[in-house]
Protein backbone atom coordinates (compact mmCIF):
# COMPACT_ATOMS: atom_id res chain seq x y z
CA UNK A 1 0.00 0.00 0.00
CA UNK A 2 1.65 3.23 -1.40
CA UNK A 3 -0.44 5.63 -1.94
CA UNK A 4 0.91 8.16 -4.17
CA UNK A 5 -1.78 11.10 -3.48
CA UNK A 6 -1.98 11.38 0.17
CA UNK A 7 -5.42 10.77 1.31
CA UNK A 8 -7.11 11.97 4.30
CA UNK A 9 -6.61 15.54 6.10
CA UNK A 10 -4.51 17.76 3.98
CA UNK A 11 -1.02 18.92 4.80
CA UNK A 12 -1.65 22.36 5.27
CA UNK A 13 -4.64 21.36 7.61
CA UNK A 14 -2.17 19.81 9.82
CA UNK A 15 0.44 22.23 9.50
CA UNK A 16 -1.98 24.69 10.38
CA UNK A 17 -3.38 22.51 13.21
CA UNK A 18 0.36 22.00 14.36
CA UNK A 19 1.20 25.90 14.13
CA UNK A 20 -1.97 26.49 15.89
CA UNK A 21 -1.65 24.03 19.10
CA UNK A 22 1.88 25.03 19.60
CA UNK A 23 1.17 28.65 19.78
CA UNK A 24 -1.43 28.25 22.43
CA UNK A 25 1.28 25.81 24.24
CA UNK A 26 3.42 28.95 23.83
CA UNK A 27 1.20 31.66 24.89
CA UNK A 28 -0.75 29.66 27.71
CA UNK A 29 3.00 27.84 29.41
CA UNK A 30 2.77 29.29 32.45
CA UNK A 31 -0.65 27.62 33.15
CA UNK A 32 0.13 24.71 31.65
CA UNK A 33 2.80 23.63 34.34
CA UNK A 34 0.87 21.10 36.12
CA UNK A 35 0.15 19.32 32.86
CA UNK A 36 3.86 19.51 32.16
CA UNK A 37 4.83 18.07 35.45
CA UNK A 38 2.96 15.16 35.01
CA UNK A 39 4.47 14.77 31.79
CA UNK A 40 8.09 14.67 32.54
CA UNK A 41 7.56 12.47 35.22
CA UNK A 42 6.06 10.51 32.68
CA UNK A 43 9.48 11.03 30.85
CA UNK A 44 11.72 10.89 33.58
CA UNK A 45 12.80 7.29 32.74
CA UNK A 46 14.15 8.74 29.47
CA UNK A 47 16.61 10.97 31.22
CA UNK A 48 17.57 8.11 33.90
CA UNK A 49 18.30 5.96 30.73
CA UNK A 50 20.19 8.75 28.76
CA UNK A 51 22.44 9.17 32.44
CA UNK A 52 23.12 5.71 32.22
CA UNK A 53 26.45 6.03 29.80
CA UNK A 54 27.62 8.71 31.98
CA UNK A 55 26.98 7.14 35.29
CA UNK A 56 28.74 3.97 33.59
CA UNK A 57 32.09 5.80 32.85
CA UNK A 58 31.45 7.43 36.37
CA UNK A 59 31.68 3.57 37.56
CA UNK A 60 34.49 2.45 35.98
CA UNK A 61 36.38 5.23 36.16
CA UNK A 62 36.30 4.48 40.48
CA UNK A 63 36.49 0.85 40.13
CA UNK A 64 39.61 1.02 37.76
CA UNK A 65 41.36 3.53 40.11
CA UNK A 66 44.76 2.37 41.44
CA UNK A 67 45.47 1.35 44.95
CA UNK A 68 48.05 4.24 44.91
CA UNK A 69 45.27 6.54 43.77
CA UNK A 70 42.82 5.62 46.62
CA UNK A 71 45.57 5.55 49.18
CA UNK A 72 46.57 9.56 48.29
CA UNK A 73 42.92 10.41 47.90
CA UNK A 74 42.46 8.50 51.09
CA UNK A 75 45.59 10.63 53.01
CA UNK A 76 43.99 13.71 51.36
CA UNK A 77 40.60 13.44 52.87
CA UNK A 78 42.15 12.36 56.28
CA UNK A 79 44.38 15.21 56.38
CA UNK A 80 41.38 17.61 55.16
CA UNK A 81 38.39 16.10 57.48
CA UNK A 82 41.58 16.73 60.59
CA UNK A 83 41.26 20.16 59.43
CA UNK A 84 37.55 20.65 58.95
CA UNK A 85 37.12 19.11 62.63
CA UNK A 86 38.75 21.58 64.11
CA UNK A 87 37.51 24.43 62.24
CA UNK A 88 34.38 22.80 63.49
CA UNK A 89 35.03 22.72 67.14
CA UNK A 90 35.45 26.57 67.14
CA UNK A 91 32.63 26.61 65.32
CA UNK A 92 30.51 24.78 67.97
CA UNK A 93 31.90 27.35 70.26
CA UNK A 94 31.19 30.05 67.90
CA UNK A 95 27.43 28.97 67.91
CA UNK A 96 26.78 28.48 71.17
CA UNK A 97 28.06 32.05 71.87
CA UNK A 98 26.11 33.20 69.19
CA UNK A 99 22.42 31.95 70.44
CA UNK A 100 23.40 33.24 73.69
CA UNK A 101 23.78 36.60 72.37
CA UNK A 102 20.93 35.81 70.44
CA UNK A 103 18.56 35.27 73.42
CA UNK A 104 19.82 38.20 74.86
CA UNK A 105 18.72 40.04 72.29
CA UNK A 106 15.77 38.64 72.11
CA UNK A 107 16.09 37.28 68.47
CA UNK A 108 14.86 33.88 66.96
CA UNK A 109 17.58 31.45 66.85
CA UNK A 110 18.90 30.15 63.41
CA UNK A 111 17.60 26.82 62.83
CA UNK A 112 19.19 23.99 61.38
CA UNK A 113 17.56 23.35 58.18
CA UNK A 114 16.76 20.06 56.51
CA UNK A 115 19.12 18.87 54.03
CA UNK A 116 19.48 16.55 51.16
CA UNK A 117 22.43 15.49 49.06
CA UNK A 118 21.52 15.15 44.96
CA UNK A 119 23.55 13.96 42.19
CA UNK A 120 23.50 15.98 38.73
CA UNK A 121 21.99 13.75 35.78
CA UNK A 122 23.93 13.93 32.63
CA UNK A 123 21.47 15.04 30.89
CA UNK A 124 21.00 18.00 27.71
CA UNK A 125 19.04 21.04 28.05
CA UNK A 126 17.87 24.08 26.49
CA UNK A 127 20.66 25.47 25.24
CA UNK A 128 19.80 28.99 26.05
CA UNK A 129 19.18 28.60 29.84
CA UNK A 130 21.50 27.61 32.15
CA UNK A 131 19.70 24.26 34.13
CA UNK A 132 21.04 21.06 35.49
CA UNK A 133 18.77 18.25 36.64
CA UNK A 134 18.82 16.47 39.74
CA UNK A 135 18.11 12.67 40.56
CA UNK A 136 15.66 13.77 43.32
CA UNK A 137 11.93 14.94 42.79
CA UNK A 138 8.71 15.40 44.45
CA UNK A 139 8.94 12.48 45.73
CA UNK A 140 11.67 13.14 47.46
CA UNK A 141 9.77 16.73 48.90
CA UNK A 142 11.74 18.97 46.15
CA UNK A 143 9.67 22.20 45.80
CA UNK A 144 9.51 24.89 42.97
CA UNK A 145 11.68 27.82 44.19
CA UNK A 146 13.82 25.75 46.43
CA UNK A 147 17.27 27.07 47.27
CA UNK A 148 20.36 24.63 45.80
CA UNK A 149 23.92 24.99 47.21
CA UNK A 150 26.98 23.25 46.63
CA UNK A 151 30.31 22.95 49.15
CA UNK A 152 31.79 26.05 47.35
CA UNK A 153 28.44 28.55 47.68
CA UNK A 154 25.22 28.88 46.08
CA UNK A 155 24.09 27.45 43.13
CA UNK A 156 20.64 28.07 42.15
CA UNK A 157 17.26 27.19 42.37
CA UNK A 158 14.59 24.79 41.87
CA UNK A 159 12.17 25.58 38.68
CA UNK A 160 10.86 22.45 37.61
CA UNK A 161 9.80 19.29 39.70
CA UNK A 162 8.59 16.18 38.61
CA UNK A 163 8.25 13.07 40.37
CA UNK A 164 11.54 11.18 39.86
CA UNK A 165 13.63 14.68 38.94
CA UNK A 166 14.17 18.19 39.30
CA UNK A 167 15.47 21.00 37.37
CA UNK A 168 17.57 23.58 38.85
CA UNK A 169 18.47 26.96 37.18
CA UNK A 170 22.05 28.39 37.91
CA UNK A 171 22.67 31.80 39.15
CA UNK A 172 24.69 32.49 35.79
CA UNK A 173 21.26 32.04 33.85
CA UNK A 174 19.66 35.09 32.42
CA UNK A 175 16.86 35.30 33.68
CA UNK A 176 18.20 34.87 37.36
CA UNK A 177 18.42 37.37 40.27
CA UNK A 178 19.64 36.69 43.61
CA UNK A 179 19.28 39.40 46.37
CA UNK A 180 23.30 39.57 48.26
CA UNK A 181 25.01 41.90 50.26
CA UNK A 182 29.19 42.27 50.69
CA UNK A 183 30.08 40.80 54.01
CA UNK A 184 32.84 43.81 54.28
CA UNK A 185 30.03 46.49 54.49
CA UNK A 186 26.38 44.87 54.68
CA UNK A 187 25.85 47.02 51.78
CA UNK A 188 23.04 45.08 49.65
CA UNK A 189 22.49 44.58 46.11
CA UNK A 190 21.12 42.61 43.17
CA UNK A 191 23.48 39.93 41.51
CA UNK A 192 22.06 38.71 38.12
CA UNK A 193 22.91 35.90 35.77
CA UNK A 194 24.52 37.22 32.29
CA UNK A 195 24.47 34.07 30.41
CA UNK A 196 28.14 33.23 31.03
CA UNK A 197 28.86 30.40 32.89
CA UNK A 198 31.63 31.60 35.07
CA UNK A 199 30.36 35.49 35.68
CA UNK A 200 27.22 37.27 37.08
CA UNK A 201 26.82 40.93 37.48
CA UNK A 202 26.36 43.11 39.85
CA UNK A 203 23.19 45.51 39.02
CA UNK A 204 22.29 49.29 40.02
CA UNK A 205 25.63 49.90 41.66
CA UNK A 206 26.23 53.62 42.51
CA UNK A 207 29.37 54.84 41.85
CA UNK A 208 29.95 56.00 45.49
CA UNK A 209 29.37 52.69 46.39
CA UNK A 210 32.18 51.39 48.59
CA UNK A 211 32.72 47.86 45.69
CA UNK A 212 35.93 46.73 45.41
CA UNK A 213 37.52 43.65 43.51
CA UNK A 214 38.18 40.85 45.76
CA UNK A 215 35.09 41.60 47.92
CA UNK A 216 32.86 38.65 48.86
CA UNK A 217 29.02 38.47 48.34
CA UNK A 218 27.00 36.20 50.26
CA UNK A 219 22.97 35.60 50.02
CA UNK A 220 21.67 38.51 52.37
CA UNK A 221 17.65 36.36 52.48
CA UNK A 222 15.80 39.52 51.49
CA UNK A 223 13.90 37.74 48.66
CA UNK A 224 12.73 35.44 51.06
CA UNK A 225 13.74 32.42 48.57
CA UNK A 226 17.31 32.09 49.48
CA UNK A 227 18.53 31.54 53.33
CA UNK A 228 20.80 34.10 54.41
CA UNK A 229 24.78 34.16 54.59
CA UNK A 230 25.85 31.55 51.94
CA UNK A 231 28.64 33.01 50.12
CA UNK A 232 27.70 34.13 46.07
CA UNK A 233 30.45 35.15 43.78
CA UNK A 234 33.63 37.00 44.50
CA UNK A 235 33.76 40.31 42.97
CA UNK A 236 36.42 40.30 40.08
CA UNK A 237 35.81 43.27 38.64
CA UNK A 238 34.90 47.16 39.40
CA UNK A 239 34.68 49.80 36.10
CA UNK A 240 33.52 52.97 36.94
CA UNK A 241 32.63 54.93 33.72
CA UNK A 242 32.01 58.80 33.89
CA UNK A 243 29.37 58.30 30.97
CA UNK A 244 27.61 55.39 32.35
CA UNK A 245 25.10 56.46 35.25
CA UNK A 246 26.08 53.12 37.31
CA UNK A 247 29.24 51.44 37.83
CA UNK A 248 29.80 48.08 35.98
CA UNK A 249 30.52 45.38 38.44
CA UNK A 250 31.57 41.54 37.29
CA UNK A 251 31.46 39.10 39.95
CA UNK A 252 32.90 35.09 39.65
CA UNK A 253 30.08 32.46 41.41
CA UNK A 254 32.13 30.85 43.81
CA UNK A 255 30.52 27.45 43.03
CA UNK A 256 31.78 25.51 40.25
CA UNK A 257 28.68 25.88 38.11
CA UNK A 258 30.26 24.58 35.02
CA UNK A 259 31.09 21.41 36.46
CA UNK A 260 28.91 20.68 39.31
CA UNK A 261 28.41 16.98 40.59
CA UNK A 262 26.65 16.71 43.72
CA UNK A 263 24.24 19.43 45.31
CA UNK A 264 22.80 19.71 48.93
CA UNK A 265 19.12 20.76 48.11
CA UNK A 266 18.08 22.85 51.67
CA UNK A 267 14.61 22.79 53.35
CA UNK A 268 14.82 26.21 54.86
CA UNK A 269 12.56 25.80 57.67
CA UNK A 270 9.20 28.08 57.26
CA UNK A 271 9.29 29.55 60.51
CA UNK A 272 12.78 29.85 61.31
CA UNK A 273 13.74 31.71 58.05
CA UNK A 274 10.82 34.01 58.31
CA UNK A 275 11.75 35.69 61.52
CA UNK A 276 15.29 35.67 60.24
CA UNK A 277 14.33 37.31 56.71
CA UNK A 278 11.77 39.61 58.52
CA UNK A 279 14.97 40.34 60.95
CA UNK A 280 17.56 41.24 58.26
CA UNK A 281 14.65 43.14 56.68
CA UNK A 282 14.83 44.93 59.78
CA UNK A 283 18.50 45.05 59.76
CA UNK A 284 18.71 46.32 56.35
CA UNK A 285 16.19 49.32 57.13
CA UNK A 286 18.56 50.32 60.16
CA UNK A 287 21.36 50.26 58.13
CA UNK A 288 19.67 52.39 55.61
CA UNK A 289 18.56 55.07 58.29
CA UNK A 290 21.65 55.71 59.74
CA UNK A 291 24.02 55.03 57.27
CA UNK A 292 26.72 52.91 58.52
CA UNK A 293 26.57 49.53 60.09
CA UNK A 294 28.77 50.60 63.26
CA UNK A 295 25.89 53.61 64.13
CA UNK A 296 23.29 50.97 64.14
CA UNK A 297 25.05 48.69 66.41
CA UNK A 298 25.82 51.40 68.80
CA UNK A 299 21.71 51.79 68.80
CA UNK A 300 21.38 48.82 69.49
CA UNK A 301 23.50 48.41 72.21
CA UNK A 302 21.66 50.19 75.06
CA UNK A 303 18.65 48.15 73.89
CA UNK A 304 19.95 44.99 74.50
CA UNK A 305 21.52 45.97 77.83
CA UNK A 306 18.20 47.35 78.68
CA UNK A 307 16.56 43.93 77.59
CA UNK A 308 19.11 41.84 79.68
CA UNK A 309 18.65 43.94 82.56
CA UNK A 310 14.98 43.51 82.39
CA UNK A 311 15.73 39.98 82.63
CA UNK A 312 17.77 40.42 85.16
CA UNK A 313 15.20 42.42 87.76
CA UNK A 314 15.63 41.03 91.25
CA UNK A 315 19.37 42.52 90.76
CA UNK A 316 18.12 45.67 89.47
CA UNK A 317 17.07 47.69 92.48
CA UNK A 318 20.11 46.84 94.29
CA UNK A 319 22.12 47.71 91.92
CA UNK A 320 19.99 51.22 91.77
CA UNK A 321 20.22 51.41 95.75
CA UNK A 322 23.85 50.86 95.50
CA UNK A 323 24.76 53.64 92.58
CA UNK B 1 -1.48 -8.17 7.87
CA UNK B 2 -2.66 -6.39 10.72
CA UNK B 3 0.64 -8.15 12.94
CA UNK B 4 2.50 -6.37 10.19
CA UNK B 5 1.74 -3.10 10.84
CA UNK B 6 1.70 -3.69 14.71
CA UNK B 7 4.88 -4.76 14.39
CA UNK B 8 6.34 -1.96 11.64
CA UNK B 9 4.61 0.44 14.46
CA UNK B 10 6.71 -0.95 17.60
CA UNK B 11 9.71 -0.87 14.80
CA UNK B 12 9.14 2.76 14.19
CA UNK B 13 8.73 4.31 17.95
CA UNK B 14 11.45 2.06 19.47
CA UNK B 15 13.79 4.24 16.33
CA UNK B 16 12.49 7.72 17.88
CA UNK B 17 12.46 6.60 21.08
CA UNK B 18 16.53 5.69 20.41
CA UNK B 19 16.28 9.22 18.61
CA UNK B 20 14.79 10.67 21.46
CA UNK B 21 17.86 9.09 23.51
CA UNK B 22 20.45 10.33 22.23
CA UNK B 23 18.86 13.71 21.92
CA UNK B 24 19.38 13.81 25.63
CA UNK B 25 22.67 12.26 26.47
CA UNK B 26 25.43 13.94 27.82
CA UNK B 27 28.52 14.60 25.70
CA UNK B 28 31.54 16.11 26.45
CA UNK B 29 31.64 20.01 26.35
CA UNK B 30 33.52 20.41 23.61
CA UNK B 31 31.28 18.37 21.26
CA UNK B 32 28.04 19.56 23.40
CA UNK B 33 27.47 22.52 20.46
CA UNK B 34 28.08 20.40 17.53
CA UNK B 35 24.97 17.84 18.94
CA UNK B 36 23.49 16.30 15.71
CA UNK B 37 19.73 16.40 15.60
CA UNK B 38 18.94 12.49 16.11
CA UNK B 39 15.60 12.88 16.90
CA UNK B 40 14.51 15.54 13.82
CA UNK B 41 16.78 13.36 11.79
CA UNK B 42 15.06 10.14 12.84
CA UNK B 43 11.39 11.54 12.11
CA UNK B 44 12.93 13.23 8.77
CA UNK B 45 13.53 9.27 7.54
CA UNK B 46 10.22 8.72 8.72
CA UNK B 47 8.23 11.52 7.19
CA UNK B 48 10.42 10.32 4.22
CA UNK B 49 9.21 6.92 3.74
CA UNK B 50 6.07 6.49 5.29
CA UNK B 51 4.68 10.14 4.49
CA UNK B 52 0.53 8.99 5.35
CA UNK B 53 1.65 7.74 8.48
CA UNK B 54 4.31 9.87 10.14
CA UNK B 55 3.70 13.18 9.35
CA UNK B 56 3.02 16.54 11.01
CA UNK B 57 1.21 15.42 13.76
CA UNK B 58 3.50 12.73 15.36
CA UNK B 59 6.40 15.34 14.61
CA UNK B 60 4.64 18.15 16.89
CA UNK B 61 3.71 15.34 19.62
CA UNK B 62 7.94 14.38 19.58
CA UNK B 63 8.26 18.26 19.41
CA UNK B 64 6.14 18.99 22.83
CA UNK B 65 8.29 15.70 24.44
CA UNK B 66 11.60 17.17 23.52
CA UNK B 67 10.95 20.62 24.93
CA UNK B 68 9.45 18.94 28.43
CA UNK B 69 12.91 16.80 28.40
CA UNK B 70 15.04 19.92 27.78
CA UNK B 71 12.85 22.01 30.04
CA UNK B 72 12.37 24.37 28.10
CA UNK B 73 9.58 26.46 27.28
CA UNK B 74 6.74 24.03 25.33
CA UNK B 75 5.84 24.76 22.34
CA UNK B 76 9.32 25.86 21.31
CA UNK B 77 10.79 22.87 19.38
CA UNK B 78 6.98 21.56 18.68
CA UNK B 79 6.53 24.33 16.32
CA UNK B 80 9.89 24.09 14.67
CA UNK B 81 9.59 20.17 13.83
CA UNK B 82 6.14 20.45 12.34
CA UNK B 83 7.38 23.14 10.06
CA UNK B 84 10.53 21.08 8.90
CA UNK B 85 8.33 17.82 8.37
CA UNK B 86 5.82 19.57 6.51
CA UNK B 87 8.60 20.44 4.03
CA UNK B 88 9.74 16.91 3.98
CA UNK B 89 5.84 15.85 3.45
CA UNK B 90 5.62 18.34 0.80
CA UNK B 91 8.46 16.97 -1.31
CA UNK B 92 9.18 13.42 0.01
CA UNK B 93 8.78 11.95 -3.22
CA UNK B 94 11.76 14.42 -4.97
CA UNK B 95 13.83 14.08 -1.63
CA UNK B 96 13.35 10.11 -2.12
CA UNK B 97 14.70 10.09 -5.50
CA UNK B 98 17.65 12.76 -4.93
CA UNK B 99 21.53 11.56 -4.66
CA UNK B 100 22.61 10.54 -1.59
CA UNK B 101 24.84 13.79 -1.66
CA UNK B 102 21.98 16.29 -2.28
CA UNK B 103 19.25 14.67 0.12
CA UNK B 104 22.13 15.25 3.26
CA UNK B 105 22.55 18.44 2.00
CA UNK B 106 18.72 19.13 2.03
CA UNK B 107 18.43 17.76 5.26
CA UNK B 108 21.40 19.83 6.51
CA UNK B 109 19.15 22.92 5.16
CA UNK B 110 16.38 21.47 6.96
CA UNK B 111 18.13 21.15 10.29
CA UNK B 112 19.54 24.55 10.48
CA UNK B 113 15.61 25.79 9.54
CA UNK B 114 14.77 23.88 12.52
CA UNK B 115 17.55 26.01 14.43
CA UNK B 116 16.49 29.10 13.50
CA UNK B 117 12.82 28.98 14.19
CA UNK B 118 13.79 27.63 17.65
CA UNK B 119 16.28 30.43 17.96
CA UNK B 120 13.98 32.87 16.85
CA UNK B 121 11.09 31.88 18.90
CA UNK B 122 13.50 31.87 22.01
CA UNK B 123 14.52 34.70 21.31
CA UNK B 124 11.11 36.21 21.13
CA UNK B 125 10.45 34.58 24.84
CA UNK B 126 13.83 35.44 26.81
CA UNK B 127 15.88 37.43 24.30
CA UNK B 128 18.26 34.79 23.35
CA UNK B 129 21.77 35.75 21.77
CA UNK B 130 22.47 35.00 18.62
CA UNK B 131 25.92 32.84 18.38
CA UNK B 132 26.87 31.44 14.71
CA UNK B 133 27.40 28.34 17.07
CA UNK B 134 23.60 27.07 15.83
CA UNK B 135 25.10 26.35 12.45
CA UNK B 136 27.23 23.79 14.54
CA UNK B 137 24.37 21.21 14.27
CA UNK B 138 23.46 21.07 10.65
CA UNK B 139 26.80 20.42 9.53
CA UNK B 140 27.11 17.38 11.80
CA UNK B 141 23.76 16.14 10.71
CA UNK B 142 25.22 16.47 7.32
CA UNK B 143 27.99 13.96 8.27
CA UNK B 144 25.18 11.84 10.36
CA UNK B 145 22.64 12.25 7.67
CA UNK B 146 24.33 9.10 5.03
CA UNK B 147 24.69 6.85 8.17
CA UNK B 148 21.14 7.30 10.09
CA UNK B 149 19.41 7.23 6.33
CA UNK B 150 21.89 3.71 5.75
CA UNK B 151 20.57 2.34 9.15
CA UNK B 152 17.22 3.06 9.04
CA UNK B 153 16.25 2.15 5.60
CA UNK B 154 18.22 -1.63 6.78
CA UNK B 155 15.65 -1.61 9.53
CA UNK B 156 13.12 -0.50 7.40
CA UNK B 157 13.08 -3.45 4.80
CA UNK B 158 13.96 -6.11 7.64
CA UNK B 159 10.85 -5.12 9.89
CA UNK B 160 9.11 -4.86 6.16
CA UNK B 161 7.80 -1.83 7.55
CA UNK B 162 5.32 -0.19 4.95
Amino acid sequence: MKPIFVRGISNQFRLTLAIMMSVVLLVANERLEPYRQSLASFLSPIQYLANVPGAVLDWSAESLATRNMLAKQNKDLLRQQLLMSERLQRFEHLRQENDRLRALLGSPLHMDSRKVVAEVMEVASDPFHHYVVVNHGAGSGVFVGQPVVDAQGIVGQVVQVNELTARVLLISDESHGIPVRITRNDVRLVAKGIGRIDEIELQYVAKSTDIEAGDLIVSSGLGKRFPEGYPVARITDVTREDGQSYAKVRAKPLAALDRVRYLLLIWPDIDATKNREDDAANAASINGHEGSQTSSDSNEAPKSTSEASNEVTPTKPEQESQS
Amino acid sequence: MSIHVANGRLVVWFTIFVGLLFQIMPLPELVEHARPDWLLLVMIYWAMALPHRYNILTAWLLGVMLDVLLGATLGIRALAMSLVIYVVVLHFQRLRNFPMWQQSLLVACLVGMYHLVVFWVEFVAIEAEFSLSIILPSLSSLIIWPWAFWFLRRIRRHYKVR
